[in-house]
């Protein structure tokens, strides 16, 4: 994203929206760093500028990774996905991606609101890759590993900075505590955050197998969340 | 997509914040799934929706018209009590109309609702809260609001400006979270809880 210098009247109204911060004052015209920008758009979209000074070109390739994964209006190529990530547990009664005795995990990074680059993500999708979970086929982030037994993400893109990109991987749940643990250590070394999630079919009993588990080794978890109410059709055997 | 997930807040305000969205399964059950999913948005406008949405239009609740006609594959509502959720679950269950339904919101309460509903969980989604570096993260009063657009379009910096505004006088509480809700690309944000949120900012 660019303001037109020309076009700029400097009222500062665009300042606040970037939720990067990205937009600051210089010689009495707002400008993007180019860096930390993210191309998501929201400037643009708000209608904030009152002389239209925002320009939007889509960019080559590796940039272009910062729009398909900052704006969720964005539809990803390979996934037909709007937004980061999959339908996770969103249509799990119809997929059967989540069985009984396994784990879905998905790690979110940069959110919330603070951005990141993928040289983050890498490092931890590799720290999982060894602790053999099986990342997601669909996911945004998986199309961009070299090779996902290593869990190594292309180097060409490393230093783009995006609002959010989600690893999603699934696991069985005799490896969850292993995998808690690795994680834990690995978020030390990293320059941004991420929101964990971990997503869990219920017993027959309605029960959550890894709520007992978490509450078992003193892992804290929220107390709202999402539930899959398993109203949709054709219904998978999960 | 975890766009509803990692809400925060203490019990007394998430009681009030509630998000169902219905999404068709893709390769499954996309036959109709626009059809079905306007019929979804309608019943929620029936219940007191605070807000609907879809990604491709955004939230407007000041144009639902407008946001059903052009839905897609997912369709949301935000509730901002039990009653009105247990009305849209019962509805849904009743219609039958084979799509997935998700509702966010806290755990126990929810489960009241569906109960009261006639269904039952199927899948569970647990926030395990942020990990990393955590020091970066603006304050916790400015997350409760963010957090509500779950693909973070809503800057910090605009929600400090508006409690700053309240604060001088030039907008309300509502008229507030009226101009932070279009930001949100999904129509999950929910202005009610946003505006007690702000009001209690500007307050300090």
């Amino acid at each position: 994203m660019k303001i037109d210098p020309e076009l700029c009247i400097a009222c500062e109204a665009c300042l606040p929206y970037c939720p990067m911060a990205a937009i600051s004052m210089k010689d009495d015209i707002a400008t993007i760093d180019e860096d930390e920008c993210v191309d998501c758009n929201v400037c643009l979209k708000s209608g904030v500028c009152p002389v239209d000074a925002f320009v939007f070109e889509p960019a080559p390739w590796p940039r272009s990774l910062r729009t398909t994964f900052s704006d969720p209006r964005t539809e990803h190529k390979e996934t037909k996905i709007a937004g980061r990530g999959t339908e996770e547990m969103k249509t799990n009664e119809v997929t059967g991606r989540f069985h009984r005795g396994w784990v879905g995990m998905g790690c979110e990074f940069g959110r919330p609101g603070i951005g990141t680059r993928f040289r983050d993500v890498d490092k931890v999708a590799q720290v999982l890759a060894k602790h053999g979970v099986e990342f997601e086929a669909k996911n945004p982030v998986t199309f961009l590993m070299e090779d996902t037994k290593t869990g190594k993400i292309r180097e060409d893109v490393l230093n783009e900075k995006v609002l959010s990109g989600i690893i999603e991987c699934i696991y069985p749940i005799e490896k969850f505590e292993e995998i808690m643990n690795a994680l834990k250590e690995v978020s030390k070394e990293i320059d941004t955050v991420f929101s964990c999630e971990v997503i869990n079919r219920a017993d027959p009993d309605g029960s959550y197998p890894l709520r007992k588990l978490m509450d078992k080794l003193g892992i804290s978890y929220r107390i709202n969340g999402k539930q899959n109410v398993g109203l949709g059709k054709p219904a998978a055997d999960v | 997509m975890t766009h509803t997930l990692h809400r925060r807040g203490n019990a007394e305000s998430l009681s009030e914040d509630y998000v169902i969205l219905m999404i068709q399964a893709i390769g499954h059950n996309e036959e109709g799934h626009r059809e079905k999913v306007k019929q979804f948005l309608r019943i929620a406008l029936r219940h007191n929706a605070i807000n609907i949405g879809s990604v491709s239009m955004g939230g407007m609740i000041d144009k639902a018209e407008e946001v059903i006609a052009n839905v897609d594959k997912i369709g949301h509502a935000v509730f901002g009590n039990q009653e009105d959720v247990t009305a849209v679950l019962k509805e849904l269950k009743e219609a039958d109309l084979g799509l997935s339904v998700v509702v966010s919101g806290i755990y126990e309460k929810v489960d009241e609702c569906l109960e009261k509903a006639g269904l039952k969980h199927h899948t569970g989604n647990f926030s395990l809260g942020v990990w990393g570096k955590t020091e970066k993260l603006p304050e916790e009063e400015v997350l409760e609001i963010t957090t509500m657009c779950g693909h973070a379009l809503i800057a910090p910096n605009l929600v400090k400006e508006m409690a700053k505004e309240i604060k001088a006088g030039t907008k309300t509480p509502e008229n507030a979270a009226k101009l932070l809700a279009p930001q949100c690309a999904c129509g999950v944000f929910n202005t009610s809880r946003a505006a007690k949120l702000l009001k209690a900012m500007a307050d300090k």
